[in-house]
């Protein structure tokens, strides 16, 4: 997969109809991401960044254009997306600027969750959760429940629970909108680890220009369409380290 | 991961405090069921206890439970030379109400065919049957009387030396059992006023009317109640006795069936008319929280099927959550049921079949209180995280 794009859309469009007009939210967008890739979607509130992100996740359909993830054609206009819910959870991640974890799980049992979803038994599930939390600075935390912690480490624990399933794509919008400028920046530096240590296509939606410094690219929005494109070159590729925490180092992985 | 139980021990008090509510409104529902019972079981008490395979009453009528019955106070003697009759006892059941230490009392005055009834098949919880014939009483704890107590019915005193619990008729006033002498005695007493009214109407004086009354006296036996020979056939006997004319037979079944299917036949589906509306209300309300607990949850159900979670997992949270609501109520419920409803004045019978079935009624009404909540869940889309 390392030569094929992990993410591909072809010519995709969003179109709304709003009484008798239509909105065009996305318009002809087409764009090929690497693995170890690290893209930061830029723009103005309503230029189609989010817009954009719920077509690459397969939230929802493109009303002109495709889809493609891992080289399969996946979403086009009017395709059924609950119907990719088991490629959903093997294949992507997602990230947003709420946490959105539930409230009644501790740290570890939120990510524990994914991970269980995907048929992964409970020990080696809690194992690697931990694992993943450890990684994240997070051990401490792990038998808290959402309530007990600071805004970075709920947005920490759902990168841990995103990234749980070993996706090859990642999805971010605006994870660092709710943080200071240091929880902010250290959470950029992690999808950084994860997209070079994890070979991960990692896509971010975000206003906050100051860690553009650690985007492989960026893509600038204004009005549905690509505007400017800055980079290009992928940052050296990884092979996978157990010691950052990969699913393969699973007892059978 | 159990996600259902988890959010429950989360939310403890909370599930706790639904299950009360839920569980209040399932004792309201096995009350009413117990209650039903309960009057069946009263109305059936003395049918059952008394052991008479036939009972003879007024002629036309189809007493003395379900019509008021009034036969010659000599015909236990004509049933008794009957081929086949192998006891008869004659029975007397008037209601009473009386003055006990400052308090207005009601009971229902039974009247026990002494020495030939001596009360044997009463059971008494404390003191002992009758032993004379006259001024002795057995009361039932419900009258609120104790053993030594002396109390005036009609104009004389009658101690009580017997109590039991439970013997009640089928409007729930306690059973007082005297001898059939003082049961009529205490029935037939008339005011200084009635008497002479009585006595100025007929012209009669004195000892006229010839059972040393000068006032006419319509009989207070209202049955003969008839054991039979084990050989006897109850039908030729029955069509015996009813072929004198002045008396109507009925037996046992016939006797149940008046008092269950004539005479509360309409209390009774009144009572399992209230019974199915709190079964309605039950399965709104439980619905109802089940809907909410689902409506609470859509960001979570979104976030879950998010992360690429089955239908079985979210249906499996909602189902969980309902039986373990439908289940925690049906335990309150029985608990409350057990604790309270023995200071009910009215029997409140808890059948285990009638709590097996409200069990079942229970996980049908959370079942299709799931279903709704399933179905609700099922509208959610991954999106709705974002909202």
């Amino acid at each position: 997969m390392s030569d094929q794009p992990i993410l591909s859309m072809r010519n995709a469009t969003k179109r709304y109809q709003s009484g008798d007009s239509v909105i065009s939210a996305l318009d002809g967008i087409s764009l090929d991401i690497m693995p170890g890739e690290l893209v930061g979607i830029f723009g103005p509130s309503g230029s189609g960044k989010s817009t954009m992100l719920l077509i690459a996740g397969l939230l929802e359909p493109p009303t002109g254009g495709e889809v493609l993830i891992g080289g399969e054609r996946v979403s086009w206009p009017d395709a059924e997306l609950d119907h990719l819910r088991n490629f959903r959870r093997q294949h992507i991640g997602f990230v947003f600027q709420k946490a959105n974890l539930i409230p009644y799980l501790t740290a570890l049992e939120n990510v524990a969750i994914a991970l269980e979803i995907d048929d992964v038994p409970p020990k080696p599930a809690h194992a690697y959760a931990a694992e993943l939390l450890r990684n994240l600075d997070l051990a401490h935390r792990i038998d808290n429940r959402p309530r007990k912690l600071s805004g970075g480490e709920q947005q920490r624990v759902s990168i841990a629970r995103a990234i749980a399933n070993d996706p090859y794509l990642i999805l971010a919008d605006e994870p660092t909108a709710a943080l200071d400028s240091v929880r902010g920046r250290q959470v950029m530096e992690l999808f950084r680890r994860i997209a070079t240590e994890r070979r991960a296509a990692v896509v971010v939606v975000t206003h906050d220009h100051r860690s553009e410094d650690l985007f492989d690219r960026t893509i600038e929005l204004a009005d549905g369409k690509i505007v400017e494109l800055k980079g290009g070159v992928n940052k050296p590729a990884v092979p996978v380290n157990c010691a950052v925490s990969h699913r393969s180092c699973l007892p059978g992985g | 991961m159990n996600l259902g139980v988890k959010d429950i021990r989360f939310n403890l008090t909370r599930f706790l405090l639904t299950s009360a509510g839920v569980g209040v409104l399932i004792m309201a529902a096995i009350g009413m069921l117990g209650l039903y019972r309960g009057i069946v079981f009263d109305a059936l008490l003395i049918i059952d206890h008394v052991g008479a395979d036939l009972w003879v009453v007024q002629g036309g009528r189809a007493g003395p439970f379900a019509e008021g019955s009034a036969i010659s106070s000599t015909m236990d003697r004509r049933v008794e030379g009957l081929p086949g009759v192998m006891e008869v006892r004659r029975f007397v059941q008037t209601n009473q109400q009386f003055e006990f230490q400052g308090r207005s009392l009601r009971a229902t005055l039974t009247g026990l065919d002494y020495p030939k009834d001596t009360g044997n098949w009463i059971t008494l919880v404390r003191g002992r049957g009758l032993t004379t014939g006259h001024f002795e009483a057995i009361a039932d704890a419900s009258v609120d009387v104790d053993i030594g107590d002396v109390i005036r019915l009609g104009q004389d005193d009658y101690t009580i030396v017997g109590i039991t619990r439970g013997m009640v008729d089928s409007l729930g006033d306690g059973l007082l059992f005297v001898t059939v002498n003082d049961a009529t005695k205490i029935a037939e007493r008339r005011t200084g006023e009635e008497v002479l009214l009585s006595r100025a109407k007929t012209g009669v004086q004195r000892a006229a009317a010839g059972d040393g009354s000068s006032v006419p006296q319509d009989s207070k036996i209202a049955a003969v109640l008839v054991s039979l020979d084990p050989a006897a056939d109850p039908a030729r006997i029955m069509s015996m006795i009813l072929h004198w004319g002045d008396a109507n037979v009925l037996s046992r079944t016939n006797e149940e069936d008046l008092l269950l299917n004539k005479r509360l036949w309409r209390l009774r589906v009144q009572i399992l008319a209230f019974c199915a509306v709190l079964l309605v209300v039950m399965t709104i309300v439980i619905s109802l929280i089940i809907y909410m607990m689902t409506i609470e949850k859509l960001h979570q159900i979104a976030m879950l099927k998010l992360i690429g979670a089955r239908n079985s997992v979210i249906i499996s949270l909602i189902v969980q959550q309902a039986a373990l609501i439908g289940v925690g109520g049906f335990g309150m419920g029985v608990g409350l049921a057990y604790v309270i409803f023995p200071y009910f004045p009215r029997r409140v019978v808890l059948a285990p079949d009638d709590l097996a079935m409200m069990f079942v009624a229970v996980a049908v009404i959370s079942g299709l209180a799931s279903l709704i909540g399933i179905f609700r869940a099922m509208k959610v889309h991954a999106q709705e995280v974002l909202s």
